[in-house]
This record gives structure tokens, C-alpha cells and sequence, in this order.
């Protein structure tokens, strides 16, 4: 395989049967369509392609820029097929709540806009809302942007109605499968493969996945707003089923680690969408089978993209996976009475030690703070950064008296118990912290 | 109309719920004091303190709430709250001349909203705290100060436009304070008249729901300080203003599905759920949903003390990543706050009689016409969609008088006002209620008293604009007074 260009790299994706003693179905083969193996990550590789090509070179000469409402996948694309042509893209959004997403956007030269909530008080007559805003921005006369439009672009759909479909038909020997099942985000996907197996056979079904309403799936969208993409046709769908946020990451788990497939949250949502679809048809084709033999159907859902991206994701929703061992000297070791006994002296007392006995004094705080005000002499250690040098032993010799401050002396009391258990002969807590030392009108400078 | 009833019921807690309990004392306040008639109960105001005040226990931070006055004018709550340690956030000079009159010594309260002269110079004179919207503010004070000989006034700037660095966050555009990229000249300013105002923070009040806009102005507030301190300013506090937000409704599930119902409605795949199809900001495109929905989140699970905590809890991505918490206790900063709404949640109620229930065309919504207008229950007015509680005048004997089983099953209402006009609707909402009201039953609308109650009331109509009545708890009884006549002594020494 040798190309010129990495958009030749665009499509031709694998189908993947998954293993019946994954799912458990005993008459329906079940494939994945891995969209995730595109070039920049995503299926909508094919679509951000399909739909930037015919205007790229245009826009180069003018020196414009590509813009686009997007969160994430078609902004990948859209940010390196802009840049392979010499041309700058911006995404606006309100719906990138993906850190990784965000940065690796940065990182790939993308500018990023986010609207901004929804009003507290409400307004009924607002009519400069950001996104009419961006509307206007565009259709000004002599504007060089080159609108995507991704939810209403007909070339969107037909990325996958003239790749992605007839790709699966050939991949099973020319049959349209008998289901298929896909994520509504843009509606692009699910509705040009859709067109394409049904050309095929008029027969297949076709499964819409949406997001519960009180839930967030990075890429798809609730009901509600599905509604609101102009592609969307409710009519392109057999059903339309919601999936959780839990069982989306469930899917994506039994598909990471059972399957071997490094699917993100949508991909497992199409996983658990199809197999809660097809168990009760599983079921009749068995009793059919004890009447009448054999007959096996096929289904294909699509695997939109990779996990890599979703981390922050998935542990703000199961930290559980995320368990790490314990490590030696944590300050959560403690119990209550260790840290209520902790040495300590207060600020008066404090203010003598340090003009007599020149402890070692360690302003826990970030630097940040610390540079703006700090106690006269005292060296920065941050507290996180403590407690990763403590898991390797004493960071100073047990000669030097220590005073440690933090905010309020509920950290440093907790750090100067751990050091005495550690051995430290010396070391007390400054009570009430920076604050009491600032209330009690102590100096503090900054240098 | 056709499928499950579309109920909204509204969250009650336990006061809030032990009120509606006693329908008899309603029924019989609003036959003395008339129709529409609100009802506060300010015992909740100082738990809903209590509730702001543990968010900032539990993350060390000590500072001050303001209540924002402007949610409600009642003088019971502001005297309530005047017994408790908490601030009041005034806008005006009638706002500043009632804290005052209520016992709030002039260390709790700050101005702050746009300032006339008699508001500036009583500010002034009494010591409050001012927050200034801009630099012309900030020079009208210095001369009120200079020519009058009075004290220095302690200010905080409030501030807008910020913006984060990476990703640029669009902000609604505010009116008030003053960008944050006109900060030089504000700053020099005030250099130049440190001899009569004295600097003792920054703020900002973002009107918008999002946490990242408001995690995003804080992180360029303390910002701000450092550069005020690198110039040899001493502030020491930010204000945050208020916009925390209130959960109105008890159920998540009947929310979603009332609002994708609407949607559904609005493409014309159902009947309307709205009197003449109004859509809320809504509409069909070609069977394509355009416009966003102009409706308050009524179900908000993070709301109140929660969503501050959870502000509080936000990573301060340009400062290292610690949260906004840890990083206004590490630099030593005060922080206040100013909710409004988020303090007044299931602080009162507006009860409203109703005077005549009609029948439309068959199987359509009844037209129920109350004795209140519009003004008085301003749901629609901030987009709140919640159902009143029917309180029957005659909970047993009414089945007898209204014939066979009528008043026993769900029904669809239009609410209708006492006002001879076509747009006095209470809500243009298709509202379910569990059973058919008759005329002398009250609706309750809960909830009321953030904003809802009487900000948009007027006397302009000749209507009587609604009275209002403090009402606590006094063992098992509930015990009221006007609302004029409420003080914090009042529960324990009886001036009933
Ligand atoms: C400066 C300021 N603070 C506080 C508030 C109160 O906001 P809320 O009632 O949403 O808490 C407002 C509302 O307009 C305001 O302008």
C-alpha cells in the first residue's frame, strides 16, 4: 500500500466480525465497521474530506480559513486537511467538554470558540446570541470562511453513501447486511450507509442511537437535538433508541478489552445499542430454528472512534477503573488522632523559632500564590509535589528543624505528622497557616 | 390531547411542603388579604445560608454572602436574614434605605448595579462597600467623597470580558463593569484617588448558566489582583455575584419528556402544548428544529450552594491547574458572593383564586381564569414551567356538587388572568392538573419567591397587586404575620 497523500489513506476501513462468545448471539454475525483505523481517528475523516475537497484549493488562493461547528471529530479533520492546504480552521461549539479533544485541537493549530451557556435571567428578546452571531460572521459580503456546514451538507451523507455503505456490502460478499445499527450525531453517517444497503436490499433495518436526555455521549446527540440537524430525517430509522452514558462505557470496555478493538464511548454506545436490539430477534430466530432449521442473519454497527481521547472522560464517570496501588508514606495513611497530634506552633511563637532556631520553612501553596506572598525566607515545595518526593523517603536531613505552612494548617498538619512518623525529629505545623500568620499581622513579602 | 399527562410538579421540600399541608390557613389568609396573595417564610432563607456557608467551610474560605435584594422586596426575609451574619447586595437607594432600616450595619452591605447620585453619596456616607461598573462611577465617587468630606469609601471593580487563554470562551456581552481589557486606565485611576477610595477587590456577575464563562472570569480576577498587588495595592477579596440557580422542578424524567413533547410539538408531529402553538423559541424549518429554547433549565440538579461548590471545585487551568478553591485560599483572598434566586429557593409561595372554569371545544384544555394577572406569577416572564398546586376550597364535599365523577381525573388547562387583555396569560403553557379545579379553589404556584413573586408586579391596571405575609413554624403550628410586621423577634415574643 503506497500513497502520495494521507487522504488517500481516507476509507476502506476494516469489518471485523465480533466473537459470539463476546455477545452471546447464536444466530446473528455481528461486525464492527472500524472507523476508527481512518488517518486523523474518526469516520469523519470521509465526510470532513468529502466536503472540504472541492473548495479547498479555492479558499487557499483568497488565504481563508474553514470553520465548522464541531466538538471534536470533524474539527480533527477539518484542522488537518485546513493545514495540509495552507489554510487556518477555527470550531465553534458548545459542546467540547473533552479536555484531550481541546488540547489536541490546539495542538493541531485550530483556534476554538465556545458559546456561552444559557442566560440566567432570561431574555426572550435576545437576538445577538452567539450563534446567529456566527451565522451573520459568515454570509457577510467578501468573507473568505469556507463553511463546512457538517449538519446540513449534503456531502457529508454522501460520503457514506458512495464510501462507507457500499464498502460493507462488498466486505460481505455483495449482501446488505439485515441490521444496521449506528450513533445519530450529524445524522451523515447513519443516514448515507442507510441509503446505500437499502439500494442493496430495501429489506435491512436500520437502528438510530441517541443519548439519554440527562446524559452526555461525547459525539452523539439526545433526541431533542437531533431534531435540530438539518440531515436528520426521522423517517431513515426503524427505531430510534436512547443509550446511557453508562452503558456506552460499558459497550466501550467489552469492546477495548474482549475485542480487542480500541474503541471510544461511542463506539461501545453502537456495541451495546446493537446487542440490546438484536437479543430479543436472537431469541425468535432460536425458536424458529427448532421449527424450521437454520437461517442466520448479519449486522453491522459502526465504531466512530478510539478511546485514547475520552480518558478524563471515563474516569470522571468510573474512577474505579482508574485504581491505582497504594504507595508508601501517604498522608492518607494517617488516622485522625496522628494528624490532631501533629506538632504545631503558632504565629507568635512561629515568628521567634524562626529568628532563633532557622528552621527550614516549606510554603506548601502553589507557586503562584507563593510569588505573590510568602513568609520572608521560605522555600515552595507544592503540596502534590510533597507528597511524591515523601513516597521516596526524607527530603531533608533530620538535623534541620522544618516549619511547615500551608493555607489554613489543615495540609501542613497532616504532612508534619507523616514526617514525624517517618522520623523527623523536628518538624511542627504552622497553626491556622499564611492566613492566621497574615490575620496576626505578620510580614510577608514578596521578592 | 392525547397520551400520558404532561405533569411539571414542582420540588417541595420539607417546609415548603408542610405549608401547603395546612390548605385551611391559605384558604383563609387569602379570603383576609384577597387574591393573589404571596407568602414568605424566612426561616428557610437563613437554612439556605447556612447551605452557602458550608461550601465555603468546607473549602476553607471564609468571606461574606450577599443576598441579592433585587430578587424579592420583601422586608420579612431581608429582616430575617438581617438576624443571621449574612450581607445584602443593594441596587438601588430605596434597596441601600431598606437594608439599612432592616439592621444590616453598613460592613455587610455592598452597592452595586448602576448608581445615581443620591445612591453613590448614601453609599458613601454610611461606609457600604461599592462595587463600581466603570471609571466614569469610579470618578463621580471621588468627587461626591472630596466635595462632601466624606469617609473613603472601600470599592471593588467589577469586571467583564475576560477571556481565557487556548480556547476563547464567548461570553454573553455584558452592560456592566468594565472590560477587562480597559484595566490600565481603571487602575490608574484609582492610584490617583487612593486617598478617598480604598480597594479592597474585584468583581464580576455573569449572567449565564455555565460554569467553564464564570470558572473562566474568576481565574482572570485573580489575575487582576496579582497586578493590582504587583503595583502595590492591597485587595483582598473577589465577588462572584450571584446566578448559582434554583432545581424548580421535583422530577428530571417529567422535564425531559415535557421538553422533548415541546419539540415534537413545535415539528407539528403532536398536538400544540401551548396556548395558539407558541414554541418558546422554537420553530420548524422545513421539518428541521431552528431557534433555541428561551426556557429556564427548571430541573437543574446542580443548583444553588451545589453549583458554587462545584465552581469552587474547577480546575484553574492558566494557574497550574489546581481548583478556583485552593487557589483563592492560597493567595490569601476573601470570596463573596451574591445569590439571589439560589437564596430565595422554597422561601415562599403565591396563592391565586380561581374565579371561573370553562369548558372550550370538547376533549380541548378548560379555561381557567384566576384573580391575579400575569405580573404577580412572572413564571412565564423568566421561562420557569412548573404546575401549580390545586388546593380545593372544599377537599370532601366536592364531588356531590360537581356531579357524577368530574374532578377526579387529569385535565388540561389554559391559565388565564384577571386582566381584560388577550396576552394575560399566567403561562402559555398547556398545564395537566391532577383533577379539574372549581372556581374558589386556590392555586399555589411554589416556588415563587426568587424573582417570581413581585418583580414584575405593578398597580398600573387598577388590579390590586398581590399582599404579603411572612409565615414561620411555631412547634406544629404555622403562625403568620404581614410582611411588614415580621421581625426576627416576632417568632419568639408574639406580636400576634
Ligand atoms: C450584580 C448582581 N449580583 C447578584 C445578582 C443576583 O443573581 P441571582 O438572583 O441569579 O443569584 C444579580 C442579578 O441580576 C446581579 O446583577
Amino acid at each position: 500500500m503506497r500513497y502520495d497523500s494521507i487522504t488517500e489513506a481516507i476509507g476502506n476501513t476494516p469489518l471485523v466480525r465480533i466473537d459470539p462468545a463476546v455477545h452471546g448471539l447464536r444466530h446473528i454475525d455481528l461486525y464492527a465497521k472500524l472507523e476508527l483505523l481512518n488517518p486523523f481517528g474518526s469516520v469523519k475523516d470521509r465526510a470532513a474530506w468529502n466536503m472540504a475537497r472541492p473548495h479547498l484549493a479555492a479558499a487557499a488562493g483568497e488565504g481563508g480559513q474553514v470553520v465548522e461547528l464541531s466538538s471534536g471529530n470533524t474539527a480533527k479533520a477539518l484542522a488537518v486537511l485546513a493545514g495540509m492546504h495552507g489554510l487556518t480552521f477555527k470550531s465553534v461549539t458548545n459542546r467540547m467538554r473533552i479536555p484531550e479533544i481541546k488540547d489536541l485541537l490546539l495542538l493541531l493549530g485550530a483556534e476554538i470558540e465556545e458559546l456561552p451557556g444559557q442566560s440566567e435571567c432570561l431574555d426572550p428578546t435576545v437576538t445577538d446570541d452567539p450563534l446567529t452571531q456566527f451565522h451573520r460572521a459568515l454570509s457577510e459580503p467578501g468573507s473568505t470562511f469556507l463553511h463546512t456546514d457538517q449538519y446540513f451538507n449534503p456531502r457529508n451523507t454522501e460520503a457514506h453513501f458512495t464510501g462507507t455503505g457500499p464498502e460493507i456490502v462488498k466486505d460481505l460478499d455483495g449482501r446488505a447486511p439485515d441490521w444496521f445499527i449506528a450513533c445519530v450525531g450529524t445524522a451523515g453517517s447513519s443516514t448515507g450507509v442507510a441509503r446505500a444497503l437499502r439500494e442493496h436490499d430495501p429489506a435491512v433495518r436500520v437502528a438510530g442511537l441517541v443519548a439519554a436526555k440527562s446524559d452526555f455521549i461525547p459525539g452523539i446527540r439526545t433526541i431533542d437535538e437531533a431534531h435540530e440537524v438539518g440531515l436528520f430525517d426521522p423517517g431513515t430509522y426503524d427505531t430510534i433508541e436512547a443509550v446511557g452514558a453508562d452503558e456506552a462505557i460499558e459497550g466501550m470496555l467489552t469492546l477495548n478489552r474482549r475485542c480487542g478493538i480500541l474503541a471510544g464511548p461511542t463506539g461501545g454506545a453502537a456495541y451495546f445499542g446493537a446487542v440490546r436490539q438484536l437479543r430479543p430477534i436472537d431469541e425468535e430466530l432460536a425458536e424458529r430454528d427448532d421449527e424450521e432449521g437454520a437461517e442466520r442473519q448479519s449486522a453491522v454497527f459502526i465504531v466512530c472512534d478510539r478511546v485514547e481521547s475520552y480518558l478524563s472522560y471515563v474516569r470522571q464517570r468510573r474512577p474505579d477503573l482508574f485504581g491505582r496501588p497504594r504507595r508508601r508514606n501517604s498522608p492518607a495513611d494517617l488516622s485522625d488522632a496522628e494528624v490532631r497530634t501533629a506538632p504545631a506552633i503558632g504565629v507568635a511563637d512561629a515568628q521567634k523559632w524562626i529568628a532563633t532556631g532557622e528552621p527550614l520553612v516549606v510554603d506548601l501553596r502553589s507557586p503562584y500564590a507563593y510569588a505573590a506572598l510568602h513568609i520572608d525566607g521560605s522555600v515552595n515545595i507544592v503540596d502534590e509535589l510533597f507528597e511524591e518526593l515523601l513516597h521516596g523517603g526524607l527530603p531533608f536531613s533530620r538535623s534541620r528543624p522544618v516549619l511547615l505552612a500551608c493555607p489554613v494548617g489543615e495540609k501542613s498538619a497532616r504532612h508534619a505528622a507523616l514526617l514525624t512518623r517517618m522520623g523527623h525529629p523536628d518538624v511542627r505545623s504552622l497553626t491556622g497557616g499564611v492566613i492566621a500568620w497574615r490575620d496576626a499581622g505578620a510580614p510577608l513579602v514578596r521578592d | 390531547m392525547g397520551g400520558q399527562p404532561l405533569f411539571l410538579e414542582p420540588r417541595l421540600e420539607s417546609r415548603l411542603r408542610s405549608l401547603l399541608n395546612v390548605p385551611g390557613l391559605l384558604h383563609t389568609l387569602t379570603e383576609a388579604l384577597g387574591s393573589p396573595l404571596n407568602v414568605v417564610l424566612p426561616d428557610q432563607l437563613a437554612d439556605n445560608l447556612q447551605q452557602f456557608r458550608s461550601v465555603y467551610g468546607s473549602h476553607h474560605l471564609s468571606g461574606q454572602v450577599y443576598f441579592a435584594h433585587k430578587a424579592n422586596r420583601s422586608s420579612a426575609l431581608l429582616r430575617r436574614l438581617a438576624a443571621t451574619d449574612a450581607g445584602v447586595d443593594v441596587a438601588s437607594l430605596g434597596e441601600l434605605q431598606h437594608a439599612l432600616g432592616a439592621g444590616f450595619t453598613p460592613g455587610r452591605i455592598t452597592a452595586t448595579g448602576p448608581k445615581n447620585p443620591e445612591f453613590l453619596w448614601l453609599a458613601a456616607r454610611t461606609s457600604v462597600t461599592v462595587s463600581l461598573d466603570t471609571r466614569g462611577e469610579l470618578e463621580q465617587l471621588a468627587t461626591l467623597v472630596r466635595k462632601h468630606a466624606l469617609p473613603r469609601t472601600r470599592i471593588l471593580l467589577r469586571l467583564s470580558g475576560f477571556e481565557a487563554s487556548g480556547v476563547r470562551v464567548l461570553s454573553r456581552r455584558s452592560r456592566f463593569g468594565t472590560d477587562v481589557g480597559e484595566l490600565e486606565p481603571l487602575l490608574e485611576a484609582v492610584e490617583r484617588h487612593g486617598d478617598v477610595a480604598d480597594l479592597v477587590g474585584v468583581a464580576y456577575h455573569l449572567d449565564t448558566t455555565s460554569l467553564t464563562e464564570k470558572a473562566t472570569a474568576l481565574e482572570g480576577c485573580l489575575r487582576v489582583l496579582e497586578e493590582c498587588r504587583s503595583r502595590g495595592l492591597r485587595p483582598r477579596a473577589v465577588d462572584i455575584g450571584g446566578g448559582f440557580g434554583i432545581n424548580y422542578l421535583a422530577d428530571a424524567g417529567q422535564w425531559n419528556r415535557y421538553t422533548t413533547q415541546l419539540t415534537e410539538a413545535v415539528l407539528g408531529t403532536r398536538p400544540p402544548l401551548t396556548y395558539g402553538g407558541h414554541g418558546y423559541g422554537l420553530r420548524s424549518e422545513a421539518g428541521t428544529l431552528r431557534g433555541t429554547l428561551g426556557l429556564y433549565p427548571a430541573h437543574r440538579p446542580v443548583a444553588g450552594a451545589r453549583y458554587l461548590d462545584e465552581l469552587l471545585a474547577h480546575p484553574a487551568a492558566s494557574l497550574g491547574g489546581r481548583p478556583l478553591a485552593a487557589q483563592l485560599l492560597e493567595h490569601l483572598y476573601d470570596l463573596h458572593t451574591e445569590p439571589g434566586r439560589a437564596l430565595l429557593d422554597q422561601c415562599g409561595l403565591t396563592l391565586t383564586r380561581v374565579l371561573e372554569v370553562r369548558d372550550q371545544e370538547t376533549g380541548g384544555p378548560l379555561a381557567v381564569r384566576l384573580a391575579a394577572k400575569a405580573g404577580d406569577v412572572a413564571l412565564e416572564e423568566h421561562g420557569v414551567l412548573m404546575d401549580p398546586v390545586v388546593l380545593p376550597r372544599d377537599p370532601t364535599g366536592r364531588t356531590a356538587a360537581a356531579g357524577a365523577d368530574t374532578g377526579r381525573e387529569p385535565v388540561t388547562v389554559h391559565l388565564f388572568g384577571n386582566l381584560c387583555l388577550e396576552s394575560d396569560l399566567i403561562t402559555r403553557r398547556t398545564v395537566f392538573l391532577p383533577r379539574r379545579p372549581e372556581p374558589g379553589d386556590l392555586l399555589a404556584f411554589a416556588n415563587t419567591a426568587g424573582y417570581c413573586m413581585d418583580f414584575h408586579a405593578t398597580r398600573a391596571q387598577h388590579q390590586p397587586v398581590a399582599r404579603k405575609v411572612a409565615a414561620w413554624q411555631e412547634g406544629d403550628a404555622w403562625r403568620w404575620c404581614l410582611d411588614d410586621q415580621y421581625w426576627p423577634t416576632t417568632p419568639v415574643g408574639g406580636a400576634q
